[in-house]
């Protein structure tokens, strides 16, 4: 792999007592779909205003292709485009004026590079309207239009997805794919809905209160999903007091609408069978599932998740 | 990194794309056009036709009050001495002094900077804020341009609307005297007496100019203050509002508080430095006009330097 695109060094943002970003530690890899999840409040946005320069790091560092922030901010900025939160724009310009105004703070985009930007996010029906006749989505995608313009080596979207519709997250996602597979680009997307960075992301930080919980790839977790066993029967106390005797009974769950649930694989299924059935227990269904990522990282944080 | 020169385009940009801007600049046009008017149509309810015969009797009545008149002390004779000089010089040289020419519409031009001044301080106090007030401070701040020269960017932008309309005004008004009287009268000279009783022509150009280096002194402090109070509001119609009322009040604050030694200290009780011109009195008597320019200088760095700590230094969290 080559040199990380975004390192980050003991990131932290105090206001007042409270840290409400607390010493963030971690590398992105170039060409990768990286999620910063996280509940509501979690930080980060906070953590995004930092690495783009809009607030200062109350300690630590942020290299951007190894080019300091906070010393060499000019140099560093270059290497990114980026949209923080909601993306405004100037809404008495026309859509294309608005791409004239940021492209022209960089060097050698060109008009036909506009273009070309405009007609990737379909914008080119309505680019010479003026932008307060733009729909949310419509802004949203000129937000990303304006941010890969100068084709930075670093893309940072505040909740992208925000406002479009699925055919416009499924094209945006196309399209951060299309970014990283050719441009060799990394992108930072936020979000606190999972379903979306399952879609999109190699790899998430999970972020709560500030702290980094875990990274993880997401391919891995998918493999090493845990499975459990759900299983339905006529007499519910019985099965469960024999279930706890035969199985490590901190294992054993009984599930909101009546069910026992074990966590086990399902190689277990055929001697829970076994035991019920000898134990004439009435069963009315038996079968193994994988717990979805949204669970397994509800139990990472604690449940405090916003899904 | 982004070039100053493109930064200022794209200020450029926001303020004339803007339809306000165009109404700033017709209703500039507009009162200029209607000053001229009004001049034009003042002049023309006196009688000229006998201009040479009423200067000679207004001299003539002059005379007899200086040899008649006792109780006249020196200053006063020889003010009435000059009026009766300068008449004559005005007889000798066929000169009819109450004749508008062109530059006199400039001349009251001069003094309609306040509006240019109160417009362009509208411009600034909306320069910074109003980037907050839409939100966009975000895409603009995060670029490869440093926040020092974005806030340089803008600064220039606003400075070179003042001078647009500044130059507007003028022609205006030029234009307007030029239709209203012709253009002939671009030659006449503006006519004062020296200290030594010598009479001197001057070109009214000059005149003119100068009334206008003065108003664009007070329009650079002005708008400068503007500049700085747009960093320190996120919201461009408090910082317009503040920008104004500060503009507005100051003077006449500083006016009435005029008994005051510390007033002397205040922008406003300096920032017209016409009061140092001969035959004008200053505010205070212990103020002069070297005293003036650098408390102007202070006060101008103070701007800068609070307005550069504002936008720089703080957090963008909007
Ligand atoms: N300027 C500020 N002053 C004080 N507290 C702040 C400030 N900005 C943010 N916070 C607090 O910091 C925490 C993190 O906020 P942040 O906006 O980074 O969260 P987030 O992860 O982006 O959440 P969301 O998913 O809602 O966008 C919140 O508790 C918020 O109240
Ligand atoms: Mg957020």
């Amino acid at each position: 792999m080559s040199d990380p695109v975004l390192q980050l060094r003991n990131l932290t943002k105090t206001v007042g007592r409270r840290n409400i970003v607390d010493d963030l530690t971690f590398d992105i890899p170039a060409g990768e779909v990286f999620g910063f999840l996280g509940p509501n409040g979690a930080g980060k946005t906070t953590t995004i205003r930092m690495i783009v320069g809009l607030i200062s790091m109350s300690r630590g560092e942020a290299l951007i292709k190894g080019v300091s922030v906070r010393h060499h901010f000019e140099l560093a900025m270059t290497h990114v485009g980026a949209i923080v939160e909601n993306p405004e724009m100037y809404k008495f310009l026309t859509g294309y004026q608005n791409l004239v105004h940021f492209a022209r703070r960089h060097e050698g985009v060109t008009k036909t590079r506009i273009d070309e930007v405009v007609a990737l996010l379909g914008l080119q029906n309505r680019i010479h309207e003026k932008v307060k006749r733009y729909s949310l989505g419509m802004r949203q995608r000129l937000g990303v239009a304006q941010a890969i313009l100068h084709r930075p080596s670093l893309l940072i979207l505040d909740e992208p997805t925000n406002g479009l519709d699925p055919a416009g997250i499924r094209e945006l996602r196309d399209y951060l794919r299309k970014l990283t597979k050719e441009e060799g680009i990394s992108v930072i997307v936020s979000s606190h809905l999972l379903s979306e960075m399952e879609l999109m992301c190699d790899r998430v930080a999970i972020i709560q209160a500030g702290k980094l919980v875990d990274i993880r790839s997401l391919q891995e977790t998918r493999d090493s999903a845990q499975s459990k066993i759900v299983i339905e029967t006529g007499d519910l106390p019985a099965a469960q007091r024999l279930l706890a005797s035969a199985f490590d009974p901190s294992l054993l769950t009984i599930s909101g609408i009546g069910q026992l649930e074990l966590a086990a694989d399902k190689s277990a299924v055929p001697h829970i069978a076994r035991l019920l059935v000898s134990a004439e227990i009435d069963v009315l269904g038996i079968h193994a599932v994988q717990k979805s990522l949204e669970e397994q990282f509800l139990e990472i944080t604690g449940g405090e998740m916003v899904v | 990194m982004s070039s100053l020169g493109k930064l200022i385009r794209n200020e450029n940009m926001k303020i004339y794309r803007r339809p306000r801007t165009w109404l700033m600049i017709a209703f500039l046009v507009l009162a200029i056009g209607l000053m001229s008017g009004l001049m034009k149509w003042d002049a023309g309810s006196d009688d000229h036709a006998d201009w040479q015969q009423r200067l000679s009797q207004q001299n003539a009545q002059l005379q007899q009050e200086l040899q008649d008149n006792e109780k006249l002390d020196a200053d006063e004779k020889t003010d009435i001495g000059n009026r009766i000089k300068l008449n004559a010089y005005y007889l000798d040289h066929d000169i009819d002094p109450n004749e508008l020419s062109l530059w006199n519409y400039v001349n009251t031009s001069a003094s309609l900077t306040i509006l240019v001044t109160i417009l362009t301080v509208i411009i600034a106090a909306d320069m910074i804020a109003a980037e907050f007030s839409w939100g966009t401070i975000k895409l603009l701040l995060v670029g490869p341009a440093s926040r020092s020269k974005i806030m340089l960017s803008k600064y220039i932008a606003t400075m070179g609307f003042a001078l647009l309309l500044l130059l507007l005004s003028f022609a205006a008004a030029f234009g307007a005297g030029g239709i209203l009287e012709g253009f002939g009268g671009l030659s006449r000279p503006e006519l004062t007496i020296a200290a030594n009783g010598a009479i001197r022509e001057s070109s009214m150009i000059a005149d003119a100019l100068q009334k206008y280096g003065f108003a664009v002194i007070s329009l650079l402090m002005y708008v400068t203050m503007a500049f700085m109070i747009s960093a320190a509001f996120r919201s461009s119609s408090m910082a317009i509002a503040f920008s104004l009322l500060f503009m507005l009040i100051g003077n006449s604050l500083s006016a009435l508080l005029s008994g005051y030694g510390w007033v002397k200290y205040l922008l406003f009780s300096n920032i017209d430095l016409t009061q140092y011109l001969a035959g004008a009195s200053p505010l205070r008597p212990d103020m002069t006009l070297s005293f003036s320019i650098l408390m102007l200088a202070a006060y101008y760095v103070v701007f800068q330097f609070v307005a550069w700590l504002l936008f720089t230094k703080r957090d963008v969290a909007a």
